[in-house]
């Protein structure tokens, strides 16, 4: 299974840590920037940044939305006004404010295995209680979403309606049958991930090793030197 | 090193085990929060309901996790990590504090009865759903600064003045009580959901 993971990803590796900056980058970025411009600087590479990582179709994807969004912006609701432009400007300033932060965090969190991300973490000194929680929790949140798709199937199959209309008809019955299949699948899962993970002696108190070095290389430098880039042009221009 | 050792032979701190219930917790917490409250979030008229929202699914969430790991610290840092995410995914820094601040509290609250009492833990829960109006207490404190920070964000003049006619005082009371309100009402059907379902199972001691 290692072989196939390694040749899927013959793309040039990041060190967790570098992800992590970049993240905090781009976050400054979409809260102090003075125009819509230089985030499409941004999105232009956090694309480049997803395809170097492999993830090409992601990246695509993601900067055509953002695009869409752009040009939409730049046409549409300039020209408009009324209620409606209110609630759009509103509601596109918030998207545009996440938007960067949430395709880099795909990215990241996509391209990053556990074993990797805490071990560099480990090396960043940051307490083991931080780090345990925070790892379980990116990788848990998908699960929910495929979790919630088995419980409406099986809510169907029951002839209870999982949707808002079931839950004004019969609110006890929809409450009891969407928490409790979804607690009972959570604490399951995490006892079980607590024995696996003791199993591989994760509270082993001596120093993590982990096959593939952790440390920061030459791509590293060069992919937060452009990074550093955005935030630096917009407060000099 | 040898502390850590120390704590995980006596079993009196947080263990692996804690920890990563914690983690599974926490993500069922933000998803939670998150359907309930963004409709809110991204209307400004309804904005400042937020916290609203977002009390109205966790509870059960919310009691389970602390019947399943009853120890001083695991609310804390799940209120960190909760804060540093919404930090990264780039929200208002004081909803991020704010996060924060409502989990040590929360935290404190359920610890007086050993985070035994259903009462107490219910409470806890409203001091908790309190977290994410640390931004809009931030903006009655000081609307001027509010806005200025919230437009080099990226937020239209637009959006801050459908706000600012929004807000008065009236909007921060219904927002204070239905928070209680909510947020009492989701910690109760948790708790009568637990009873129901999970002690039967065994899966609360």
């Amino acid at each position: 299974m290692t072989v196939t993971i390694e040749k899927k990803k013959q793309f040039i590796r990041f060190d967790p840590r570098t992800k992590i900056i970049l993240l905090v980058l781009s976050m400054i970025v979409a809260t102090t920037t003075p125009s819509l411009l230089y985030e499409c600087v941004l999105i232009l590479l956090i694309a480049g940044f997803g395809s170097v990582c492999g993830k090409v179709r992601y990246s695509l994807i993601g900067s055509a939305v953002f695009m869409a969004l752009y040009l939409s912006t730049v046409f549409y609701l300039e020209n408009s006004t009324g209620t409606m432009h209110t609630m759009f400007t509103a509601w596109l300033s918030l998207v545009f404010k996440v938007y960067p932060g949430g395709m880099l965090a795909g990215i990241a969190v996509s391209t990053t295995r556990v074993n990797e991300f805490l071990s560099a973490m480990n090396k960043a000194h940051i307490s083991r209680k931080i780090i345990i929680p925070l790892a379980v929790m990116l990788r848990y949140i998908p699960t929910i979403r495929e979790d919630w798709r088995y419980i409406k199937d099986a809510m169907r199959l029951r002839d209870v309606s999982p949707s808002i209309i079931g839950l004004f008809t019969h609110p006890g019955m929809t409450v009891e049958c969407l928490y409790s299949p979804l607690l009972m699948a959570a604490s399951k899962a995490a006892d079980e991930l607590a024995i696996a993970s003791v199993t591989r002696g994760i509270e082993n108190p001596k120093p993590r090793t982990c096959l593939i070095q952790i440390r920061f290389r030459i791509q590293d430098v060069l992919i937060i030197l452009c990074f550093l880039a955005v935030p630096v042009a917009s407060l000099c221009c | 090193m040898s502390n850590q050792l120390q704590t995980n032979t006596v079993k009196k701190g947080l263990t692996v085990k804690d920890l990563i219930i914690m983690g599974v917790f926490a993500a069922l917490l933000t998803v939670c929060s998150m359907i309930g409250g963004i409709f809110f979030a991204i209307t400004p008229t309804l904005t400042f309901y937020f916290s609203i929202g977002a009390a109205l699914l966790p509870g059960p969430v919310f009691l389970l996790l602390l019947a399943k790991v009853p120890k001083r610290g695991a609310l804390a840092i799940i209120g960190t990590i909760v804060a540093v995410l919404s930090l990264v995914l780039g929200m208002h820094w004081a909803m991020g504090l704010g996060g924060l601040i409502g989990s040590l509290l929360a935290d404190m609250v359920a610890g007086t009865k050993k985070y035994r009492s259903k009462k107490m833990n219910i409470l806890a829960y409203i001091v908790y759903s309190f977290g994410p109006t640390g931004t809009y207490f931030a903006y009655f404190i000081d609307p001027q600064t509010w806005a200025s920070t919230m437009l080099k964000k990226g937020t239209t003049e637009d959006y801050i003045n459908a706000m600012n006619n929004t807000a008065d005082w009236r909007v921060l009371v219904i927002m204070i009580v239905g928070t209680i309100l909510v947020a009492w009402l989701s910690g109760f059907i948790g708790s009568k959901l637990l009873k129901k379902q999970f002690e039967k199972a065994g899966i609360i001691a």
